[in-house]
C-alpha cells in the first residue's frame, strides 16, 4: 500500500471512530426527564441572536429545575444557522424525534416557515421568541396555504404589521411636518416592516415620505450614496428598519455629515449594542420594542447573570416566557406533544413582564405592544407604550 | 432617479474615491500574488478582517480605548493612530505569510493543479473567518472614536472631512512605497523576475520560497494597511465583513488588469467612484449588479482588464 | 504493491471483467446506494438533522451538481465560479411556475432544465472567450446578479422568497412523504445515474475529445480546427441543464426557497466538491459530493466549531491529496501539471 493511501485510511479510520463514539447518547433515568428543543441560529452570522436566545432558554430551564427537585429538562440545540435552507436539513430530525415535546423558537420568520411542515406533520408544538413575520399567523395572506401555522405555530412577540404604525409613530412624535426617509437592509425582516412603516406613515398627519428610500444590502458599511439622497431629498426624520449593527454604523456616518435629522428604528436596532456602538452619534435615536430583561426586572437580571455567566441578550424575555409556557405544561403533567398543544391553546398566565401570555386562535398572543425608546446617555430609556 | 446624482455629485465623488483608496490596498493583496503565482488569493478578504482586528486590539489593548473614550489630539493621536495602522499591517502580514505558508507551500512544491490551490485557499479563508467569529461570539466589534471627524472644508457642496483627507493621502503614500518597492529594490526586481518566468528566475539563483512569502508579505501589509483606514472611517468591524470587501477590491483588481500594480490603483479608484455613483442613481441595492455588469463590459472589450496584465500572455 | 491506487485497482476490476460481469457491479453500486436511506440506525446516523432528508439535500444533490460542474471544470477546464446561478434559475422556476400555474414537478423539470439552458448559453457566448480567472470572476458575478434580482424583484417575492410549493405527484402509487424522504432520495439518484451515463457516452464521443483538446491546450485545439467556442457552450449549457435540474429538485424537496439560499458559498461549495473528490474523474466526483454534502452535518456535535473543522478538513485533505481523494488517470494528470507550469 501507499504511504498515503495508508495515511488517508487511517484518517478515515480514527473519523470513523470518533463518530461511532459520539453517535449514543445517554439518558439518565433515575429523575423524571423530558425533552425540549430550542431552534434558531447558533453558528454562523447569526449567531448571537441564537445563543441569546438559547441562554435565556437555558435560564429559564435552570430555575424550573431548581424549583423543582425530581425533574429534568434536556435541551437539544437544533442550530438552523438562521438560514431556511438550514432549517428544511434539521427539521425533518427534530420533528421525527418525538422525545422532544415542544420546541422554542424558531428564531427567523425564513427557517419558521421552511421548518413548519415537518412540525405539522409531527404535531410538534412551536412557540417562537422572535418570528415576526405577519403571514405566519394570518389565514388571510396570499401565502397562508404553506405560512399560517396553526395550529402548531405560537409566538410571544408582536407582529410587523403592529411595529410599522408604533414605529411611523413614533418616529415622527413632536416634529412639525415631518420628511420621513425610510430605508430597508433587504433582509425578509427589514423589506416587510418596511412597506407598514411607509403605509402607517400615511396616516400620520402631516408626514410625507421622502427621497424614494433606499435598500442597502446588511453587508454595506459605507453609507454615503445613502446619506447623499437623505441630504437631497431633505428629510428631518430618517427610519431604518433593519438591525442594529449596520444601524450604528449608518448613524455615525449620518451624524459626521452634519446632518441634524432624527433618527428612529424598529426592534432590530433596538439593543444595548447600538447606543453602545454608536457612541455619541446614537444620542437621541428614537427606536420601538419590547423591554428587555434588564429594563423589566433588575434582580432576575442579575440572577440571569450569575446562572449563565453572561449578560441577557435580546428577546432574553421573549425566550424565557416561550419555556416557561412548556416548563409549566410540564409540571402540569403534560408530557406529550398532543398534550402540550392543547396546554398551550389554554395557557394564560402572566409573563415575567408581567402582562398576561394568551394566545388567540392563530397563536398571536392578544397582550402585547411596543414601547418607544429614546437612546439617552448611552442607554436605552422607556418611553412608554406606543398605542 | 438622477436628481440625486446631479445635486450631490461631488459629495458622491469625494466618497467614492475615499473608498476606492481602500479598495486599492486590498486590491494590492490580490494583485501582487497573482502577479507571482497566476493564482487568486482567496483568503485575502479574510487577511483584510484579520487586519482589522489588529487596528482594534491596538487601540483597546495598548492605549485602553474602550466605546466611552474622548478622541485623541495632537501628538497622542498621530501616536495611537501609527501604531494601529502598524499593528493592522503586522496582523495582516503575518496571517498572510501564514496563509502562504499552510495553504500554498506544499503544493507549490508537488507543482500540483491550480484548482487544488484554490480550494486550499478556500479552506483556509473559511478557517481565518470562523477562527474570528468563535473569538468575537459571532457580534460585530466596535472601535472608539479615536480620530475626530472635522468637516475641513466644504467645496461645492462637497465635505472634506479629516478621516477622508488622511485616508486619501496615506493610502496614497502606502501604494506609492509599496509600488516603488517593487519597481526598484532588490527584491521587487526579483518578485518581477518570477512573475515573468519562474523557471529562469530559478536559474539566475533567486530564492522562490523568500521571494514569494515576500510577496505574500507585501500584499497582507497592503491589506492591512486597509484594514486600518477602514477601521478609523467605519469605527466598526465583524468577522464576515471580509466577503464584501474582498469582492470588491478583487473585481476592481480585475478592472484595472490582475498582477498590474498600476492598475490595482486605477481599479481601486474606478470601482469606489463605480459603486457609489450606482447606488445614488439605480439605488444601493442595484451596487452589485451595476458594477459586475461593467466588469463584463470591460473585459468584453480589453480581455486582461483596461491596463493589461503584467505578463501578456493569459495562462489558464 | 508500491504503485497501489485504489482508481486504478478499481479501473482494473472493470477492464478484466466481462459483460455480464460489467452488468452485475452495475447492479451492485446500484443497489448499494439505493440501500442507504436504511442505513440510518448504523453509525451513518446524523445528529440532529434527519439521516434521510440529509441524503437527498445536501448530499445526493450536492453529487447531482458536482457532476454537472465537473463537466464544466472538470471535462474542459473552465472555472466555473458562478454555478449556482443554474440551481438557482431551476429551483426560481419550479417555485414560481408552481405558484402561478397548476403544474407539477415533473412537467416543470423540463420547463426548468430549458431556462437554466437558455441561460447558459446567452452567459456563454459573450464571456466564455474569457479564460482561466477572468471567466472565473465573471460567472462569479453572473450568481450573484441573479441572487440579487431575485432579492430586488416583486414578482420572486423578494427576500421573503415562495413559499408552499408544491410536493411532486406520486410516482408508481407511492407518495412522497415529509417524514420518510425516502422516494425522494431515489429520484435524484435516477437522475445521478441518467446524468452519468450522458457524461459517459458524450466523453468517448467527439464533444469529449473536444473537451479534453480544450482543457489541455485551447490555442493548439483552436489550430487543429476544433471549434472552441462551440465546444465550450455546449460544455456550459450541459452543465447548467444539469444544475438547473438540481435547482427544480432542490425546490420540491425544500417547499420554501428565498435568494440567500443561493449564494456564492454555493458556487465555492459545490468547486470544493469536485476538487476534493478528484477532478475530472467522475467516481471521484461523486465520493467528494458525498463526503462534502454529509460532513457537516455528520459533526453537528462539535456545533460551534463545525465549518472550522470542515475549512481544515479541505486544507488537509488538498496538500496530502492534491489530486483529490480519486484522482483522474495518470497520464491526463501529467498533461495537466505540464500545463499548469507553462
Amino acid at each position: 500500500m501507499n504511504k498515503k493511501i495508508k495515511a488517508s485510511a487511517a484518517i478515515v479510520a480514527a473519523i470513523a471512530l470518533s463518530f461511532g463514539a459520539f453517535a449514543t447518547t445517554s439518558a439518565s433515568a433515575a429523575t423524571k426527564t423530558f425533552t425540549l428543543a430550542y431552534q434558531g441560529p447558533l453558528s454562523g452570522g447569526e449567531a448571537s441572536t441564537g445563543i441569546d436566545e438559547q441562554n435565556g432558554v437555558k435560564y429559564a430551564i435552570k430555575v424550573f429545575e431548581a424549583a423543582n427537585p425530581g425533574y429534568k429538562i434536556n435541551l437539544v440545540s437544533v442550530d438552523d444557522e438562521g438560514d431556511p435552507a438550514v432549517a428544511s436539513k434539521v427539521a425533518p430530525g427534530v420533528g421525527t424525534n418525538t422525545k422532544i415535546i415542544g420546541l422554542i423558537g424558531p428564531a427567523y420568520s425564513g427557517a419558521t416557515i421552511a421548518s413548519l411542515p415537518y412540525y405539522k406533520a409531527g404535531n410538534l408544538t412551536v412557540i417562537s421568541p422572535s418570528a415576526t413575520r405577519v403571514s405566519l399567523t394570518d389565514p388571510k395572506s396570499p401565502t397562508a396555504k404553506s405560512d399560517y401555522g396553526r395550529p402548531i405555530f405560537h409566538r410571544v412577540v408582536a407582529t410587523d404589521d403592529k411595529q410599522g404604525p408604533a414605529l411611523a409613530k413614533f418616529a415622527t412624535d413632536g416634529v412639525t411636518s415631518p420628511k420621513v426617509f425610510v430605508f430597508d437592509d433587504q433582509s425578509s425582516y427589514a423589506v416587510p416592516l418596511r412597506g407598514y412603516v411607509e403605509a402607517a406613515l400615511k396616516n400620520v398627519k402631516g408626514a410625507t415620505v421622502v427621497g424614494g428610500g433606499d435598500s442597502v444590502p446588511n453587508t454595506t458599511t459605507d453609507f454615503s450614496p445613502t446619506i447623499a439622497k437623505i441630504k437631497s431629498s431633505g428629510a428631518n426624520v430618517v427610519i431604518y428598519t433593519g438591525y442594529y449593527s449596520q444601524a450604528a454604523v449608518f448613524v455615525k456616518q449620518l451624524r459626521d455629515s452634519g446632518s441634524t435629522a432624527v433618527f428612529a428604528g424598529g426592534d432590530g436596532v433596538f439593543n444595548q449594542q447600538f447606543a453602545v456602538l454608536a457612541g455619541k452619534s446614537g444620542e437621541g435615536a428614537k427606536l420601538t420594542g419590547v423591554a428587555g430583561l434588564a429594563d423589566v426586572d433588575a434582580k432576575i437580571e442579575a440572577d440571569f447573570k450569575a446562572k449563565i455567566g453572561v449578560s441577557s441578550g435580546v428577546y432574553a424575555v421573549e425566550s424565557i416566557d416561550a419555556a416557561n409556557i412548556f416548563l409549566s405544561g410540564i409540571k402540569a403533567g403534560k408530557t406529550t406533544r398532543a398534550a402540550i398543544n392543547k396546554w398551550v391553546k389554554s395557557y394564560n398566565f402572566k409573563g415575567i413582564a408581567g402582562a398576561n401570555i394568551k394566545f388567540n386562535q392563530h397563536g398571536d398572543i392578544s397582550e402585547g405592544g411596543f414601547a418607544g425608546f429614546l437612546v439617552t446617555g448611552g442607554k436605552l430609556v422607556n418611553k412608554g407604550p406606543v398605542a | 432617479m438622477f436628481t440625486v446624482f446631479i445635486d450631490q455629485f461631488w459629495q458622491l465623488t469625494v466618497s467614492g474615491i475615499a473608498l476606492g483608496f481602500i479598495y486599492v490596498l486590498i486590491a494590492l493583496g490580490y494583485t501582487m500574488v497573482y502577479g507571482v503565482l497566476r493564482m487568486i488569493n482567496f483568503a485575502n478578504s479574510e487577511i483584510f478582517m484579520w487586519g482589522t482586528f489588529g487596528a482594534i486590539v491596538a487601540s483597546r489593548d495598548l492605549f485602553g480605548y474602550n466605546q466611552t473614550s474622548e478622541p485623541a489630539h495632537g501628538a497622542k493621536l498621530a501616536l495611537v493612530l501609527f501604531v494601529q495602522l502598524f499593528a493592522s499591517m503586522a496582523f495582516a502580514g503575518l496571517t498572510a505569510v501564514t496563509v502562504e505558508f499552510v495553504a500554498y507551500r506544499r503544493l507549490r512544491a508537488k507543482g500540483t493543479n491550480r484548482l487544488a490551490t484554490l480550494i486550499s485557499a478556500i479552506g483556509m479563508s473559511m478557517v481565518l473567518s470562523e477562527v474570528m467569529r468563535l473569538l468575537t461570539a459571532s457580534r460585530p466589534v466596535g472601535s472608539p472614536r479615536i480620530l475626530e471627524k472635522v468637516i475641513l472644508v466644504e467645496v461645492w457642496g462637497a465635505q472634506i472631512r479629516l478621516d477622508t483627507l488622511i485616508t486619501i493621502v496615506a493610502a496614497g503614500a502606502i501604494f506609492i512605497i509599496l509600488e516603488r518597492f517593487v519597481k526598484l529594490s532588490r527584491m521587487g526586481k526579483a518578485i518581477r523576475a518570477v512573475s515573468m518566468n519562474e523557471d529562469a528566475a530559478k536559474l539566475m539563483g533567486i530564492n522562490l520560497n523568500r521571494v514569494i512569502t515576500t510577496t505574500f508579505l507585501v500584499g497582507g501589509l497592503a491589506t492591512g494597511a486597509a484594514g486600518f483606514f477602514y477601521v478609523t472611517v467605519y469605527e466598526y468591524t465583524k468577522f464576515n465583513i471580509g466577503f464584501t470587501m474582498g469582492l470588491a477590491a478583487f473585481t476592481a483588481a480585475v478592472i484595472g488588469g490582475i498582477g498590474n500594480i498600476r492598475g490595482a490603483f486605477f481599479g481601486g479608484v474606478a470601482l469606489g467612484l463605480a459603486e457609489v455613483y450606482a447606488s445614488a442613481i439605480l439605488g444601493t441595492q442595484w451596487k452589485s449588479v451595476t458594477i459586475f455588469i461593467v466588469l463584463v463590459l470591460v473585459l468584453l472589450f480589453k480581455p486582461s482588464g483596461l491596463f493589461g496584465e503584467a505578463v501578456t500572455q493569459t495562462r489558464a | 504493491m508500491k504503485n497501489f491506487n485504489l482508481r486504478d485497482f478499481g479501473a482494473g476490476i472493470w477492464e478484466r471483467s466481462n459483460r455480464y460481469q460489467r452488468i452485475a457491479i452495475v447492479l451492485l453500486v446500484i443497489t448499494l446506494a439505493a440501500l442507504l436511506p436504511f442505513a440510518g440506525a448504523s453509525f451513518l446516523a446524523t445528529p440532529v438533522a434527519a439521516y434521510d432528508a440529509v441524503l437527498v439535500y445536501p448530499v445526493a444533490i450536492f453529487v447531482l451538481m458536482s457532476l454537472g460542474l465537473n463537466i464544466v471544470v472538470g471535462k474542459s477546464g473552465m472555472l466555473d465560479l458562478g454555478y449556482v446561478a443554474f440551481f438557482a434559475i431551476g429551483a426560481y422556476t419550479n417555485g414560481l411556475l408552481s405558484m402561478h400555474t397548476g403544474l407539477n414537478t415533473w412537467e416543470i423539470m423540463p420547463i426548468g432544465i430549458g431556462a437554466a439552458m437558455f441561460a447558459g448559453v446567452l452567459l456563454g457566448i459573450p464571456t466564455l472567450r474569457l479564460r482561466g480567472d477572468y471567466l472565473a470572476i465573471v460567472t462569479l458575478g453572473f450568481g450573484e446578479i441573479i441572487r440579487i434580482v431575485a432579492l430586488n424583484v416583486s414578482w420572486t417575492n423578494g427576500p421573503n422568497g415562495i413559499s408552499g410549493i408544491q410536493m411532486p405527484p406520486p410516482i408508481l402509487g407511492k407518495e412522497f412523504a415529509l417524514d420518510d424522504q425516502k422516494l425522494f432520495f431515489w429520484v435524484v439518484l435516477v437522475m445521478i445515474l441518467l446524468t452519468i451515463w450522458m457524461i459517459r457516452r458524450l466523453t468517448v464521443r467527439r464533444p469529449g475529445r473536444a473537451w479534453e483538446a480544450i482543457r489541455q491546450d485551447e490555442d493548439a485545439a483552436e489550430l487543429m480546427g476544433v471549434p472552441t467556442l462551440k465546444y465550450k457552450i455546449w460544455s456550459f449549457t450541459l452543465g447548467a441543464a444539469i444544475g438547473g435540474a438540481a435547482g427544480v429538485l432542490y425546490a420540491a424537496k425544500n417547499l420554501f426557497i428565498s435568494p440567500e439560499m443561493f449564494t456564492l458559498n454555493v458556487s465555492i461549495l459545490i468547486l470544493a466538491c469536485v476538487v476534493f473528490g478528484g477532478i475530472g474523474n467522475i467516481w471521484g466526483v461523486i465520493l467528494g459530493g458525498a463526503i462534502l454534502g454529509y460532513l457537516p452535518d455528520r459533526i453537528r456535535f462539535i456545533s460551534d466549531a463545525r465549518l472550522l473543522v470542515f475549512g481544515l478538513v479541505l486544507v488537509v485533505v488538498m496538500n496530502f491529496r492534491p489530486d483529490g481523494l480519486l484522482p483522474r488517470k495518470k497520464r491526463e494528470k501529467a498533461l495537466i501539471k505540464k500545463g499548469a507550469n507553462a
